[in-house]
């Protein structure tokens, strides 16, 4: 078991290595460099900014300072907002996306997989159809429109909530509440289909034959071999929140990583574009190893010997 | 035993006892599982009328989407018209133009601003032979307060406060965006980009997918590891973050660049899918007849393990088409989409944001296009997932 989380950790970080690599060099077989302007800069300026930010540096030296900076967490200056370093973007904006993220994530465990059992307890009532209903909406409509509903309604129309910025913990409503959309509804409907496949098992038969309270056959029983799914889709889950947090925090204003991103891809900086790919993917594959350990630790029937997938 | 004890069985009942079914090829079962499946059907149809609606309604329209006049910019789909002559209609925007509108909601004209006096809040408006007066100092101005109305207009009799109706927008059925386009026409031409995209990038996610994934699982060993290792890797990555990369790296924005962003990055899921199919098909003793009679590798591949494993792949191929729908408008709504005057649903759904409070009908149809596409294709999918594919089938 310990050699399988080994080789797990050791390849997550070949991946993380190779797409700091791939990410690199497609930002550097981009034409023109991150100085050229529609009106051209003067040669000499362009030599002393070139010399300044090492871009006339042979390719393999930049790699390698470059590598060398993602190791010790320095990602160098940004090309477009002077004088600011990406790492105090980073330092700046990741707080806030890293809180708005969390809450996301609570909420589509703490509603998604609750409503997905009762649902599947309560099969082909109106309770059922209700849900599956709001969940099938939630799968077809893109956060980015469900952002911008909860602003025209609850901050235009309604005025509960402040339309942009996280000040107060009414601030953080909106926001938490379109970036989990989507992902409460997938999650509510896996634990549904889950549930249900289980409770058709022979095991859960047994345990009401063996005079269980119905209480405790779901709650030992079903429950815990159906979230099982659940738990694979929680990878996934937090590349949909990071992903999302490109436009939430674009509508909300929320000066996080994601609006960072963003910008930095309109202005074409690179630093800023490498360095927020790096971190997320980053992210997101220690949350996948993550996820993959919590797997095998949960379910016995993984196997060791060989990857599961 | 003599032979006059048996009697000879009238075959007409035999037949009737066992009739012989037609037998039905595996693409006639599946329509005819397909058809019992309503919301399936009801899925196709809304594919249909997607696919109708962007490709052959734009056919029947005279305005194309990128004509603009200004003078009819952020125009509602419903128009609230005030009668101020004897069947003359005006209609007011929310900037203080005055529109003539024919009684059935088609706009004529505008009429241009003679006179402007800000500080009692009355403007002129004259089309050639006719001055209107509007008063907006109601609510606003001291001695005006507290009054039912907003707005008064005055030609020559009495002042003309309370609307005569509301009409449809017979001009802009959709409304008009802030650079006076059709965003009817837009939005068809919207759906026309994203089909597009979601179609051409599918086909060559199935077509770089089935090949890759065949061939690893076909070679086995070394080669089905390493590829396979190399689709692990690229499946730990946030996809959406490298269709960006890819938009910033090929920089020109049109509509090939996105189909080449998503189509180059999603076909791992299908490589995926491919080879687990084909890992269990491949030991099967009609490959293993088709070596024995020297079939090559290719033919072998591509004419007995990918046809049997079609089910699967053209669901897969179904769920993809609104995941890149998705991706599409996803990556046009972060201002990296399709270049103006195109649009696709996403830019729409950009645009409309910067005006959400005062126009939000911007924001509706291109959002209501783009959940009734993916509800339709998930409810498609779903279905061809039952008929095609019976072992998936959940509960």
């Amino acid at each position: 078991m310990a050699s399988y989380f080994l080789r797990r950790f050791l390849y997550s970080i070949l991946t993380i290595f190779l797409i700091a690599t791939v990410t690199f060099f497609m930002m550097h077989s981009i034409p023109g460099g991150p100085f050229t302007r529609e009106r051209p800069v003067p040669d000499e300026i362009m030599r002393v900014l070139n010399e300044k930010y090492n871009l006339d540096a042979p390719l393999y030296e930049q790699y390698y300072d470059y590598m060398k900076g993602l190791i010790t967490f320095d990602f160098g200056p940004s090309f477009s907002k002077i004088g600011t370093s990406v790492n105090d973007l980073i330092s700046s904006g990741f707080p806030r996306t890293a809180k708005v993220g969390a809450l996301a994530c609570l909420l589509i465990v703490a509603v998604g997989i609750p409503i997905g059992i009762i649902s599947a307890l309560k099969q082909n009532r109106p309770i059922d159809y209700t849900v599956m209903f709001m969940a099938t909406l939630g799968v077809t409509i893109p956060s980015f429109v469900l952002a911008t509903i909860i602003i025209f309604f609850f901050a235009g129309k309604l005025g509960w909530i402040p339309s942009f910025g996280l000040e107060t913990w009414r601030s953080y409503l909106g926001p938490v509440l379109a970036l989990s959309g989507y992902s409460l509804s997938f999650v509510a409907r896996l634990t549904r289909s889950s549930m249900l496949e289980v409770l058709r098992q022979d095991y859960v038969r047994t345990a009401r034959a063996n005079g269980l309270k119905e209480l405790s056959v779901i709650g030992k029983h079903a429950v815990k071999n159906a979230i099982i799914p659940v738990i694979t889709y929680m990878g996934p889950t937090v590349a949909a929140i990071m992903t999302g947090s490109f436009v939430i925090e674009r509508i909300f204003a929320i000066p996080g990583i994601g609006r960072y991103f963003v910008e930095s891809v309109s202005n074409r900086d690179y630093t800023t574009i490498m360095a927020i790919t790096v971190l997320y993917a980053s992210f997101y594959v220690i949350m996948v190893l993550l996820v993959d350990v919590a797997y095998a630790l949960v379910d016995p029937r993984i196997r060791f010997e060989k990857e599961t997938h | 035993m003599d032979a006059s004890q048996f009697t000879f069985v009238d075959h007409s009942t035999l037949d009737e006892a066992e009739p012989a079914r037609q037998s039905l090829t595996y693409w006639q079962d599946a329509w005819r599982r397909l058809k019992k499946h309503k919301p399936a059907m009801a899925g196709l149809v809304g594919v249909i009328i997607v696919i109708l609606f962007g490709f052959v309604a734009p056919l029947f329209t005279s305005v194309s989407y990128s004509d603009q006049t200004i003078d009819y910019s952020n125009l509602p789909p419903r128009l609230t018209i005030y009668e101020i002559a004897d069947d003359y209609y005006v209609f007011l925007t929310k900037d203080y133009k005055l529109l003539r509108v024919s009684g059935r909601g088609h706009i004529l004209g505008r009429l241009d601003r003679i006179e402007q006096d800000a500080v009692n809040k009355l403007y002129t408006y004259s089309d050639g032979n006719l001055d209107v007066v509007l008063d907006f100092g109601y609510n606003l101005l001291p001695g005006k307060m507290d009054s039912p109305f907003d707005y008064s207009f005055t030609v020559d009799g009495p002042e003309v406060t309370s609307p005569a109706k509301k009409v449809f927008n017979k001009t802009y059925p959709a409304g008009s965006d802030s650079l006076g386009r059709n965003l009817l026409v837009r939005v068809m031409y919207g759906a026309r980009i994203s089909l597009t995209v979601a179609f051409v990038a599918s086909i060559v996610n199935l077509l770089i997918g089935v090949a890759y994934g065949s061939l690893a699982a076909y070679e086995g060993g070394r080669t089905d590891i390493i590829m396979m290792r190399i689709v692990d890797i690229l499946n730990s990555i946030p996809l959406v973050l490298y269709v960006i990369l890819i938009m910033v790296l090929v920089g020109n924005r049109g509509l090939w660049t996105m189909i080449i962003a998503l189509g180059s990055v999603y076909w791992v899921v299908m490589a995926r899918l491919v080879r687990g199919q084909v890992l269990s098909l491949k030991e099967q003793e009609f490959i293993l007849a088709a070596r024995a009679l020297g079939v090559h590798r290719r033919n072998i591949i591509f004419r007995h393990l990918v046809p049997n494993a079609i089910g699967p792949i053209i669901v897969s191929m179904t769920m993809m088409i609104p995941a890149a729908v998705f991706t599409e408008s996803f990556i046009s709504f972060i201002g990296l989409g399709v270049s103006a005057p195109m649009a696709s649903w996403g830019t729409l759904a950009n645009n409309a944001l910067t005006g959400l409070l005062s126009y939000p009908y911007q924001l509706f149809f291109p959002s209501l296009a783009i959940a009734f596409t993916m509800l339709s294709f998930n409810m498609l999918g779903d279905g061809l997932r039952d008929a095609l594919d019976p072992r998936l089938r959940k509960g």
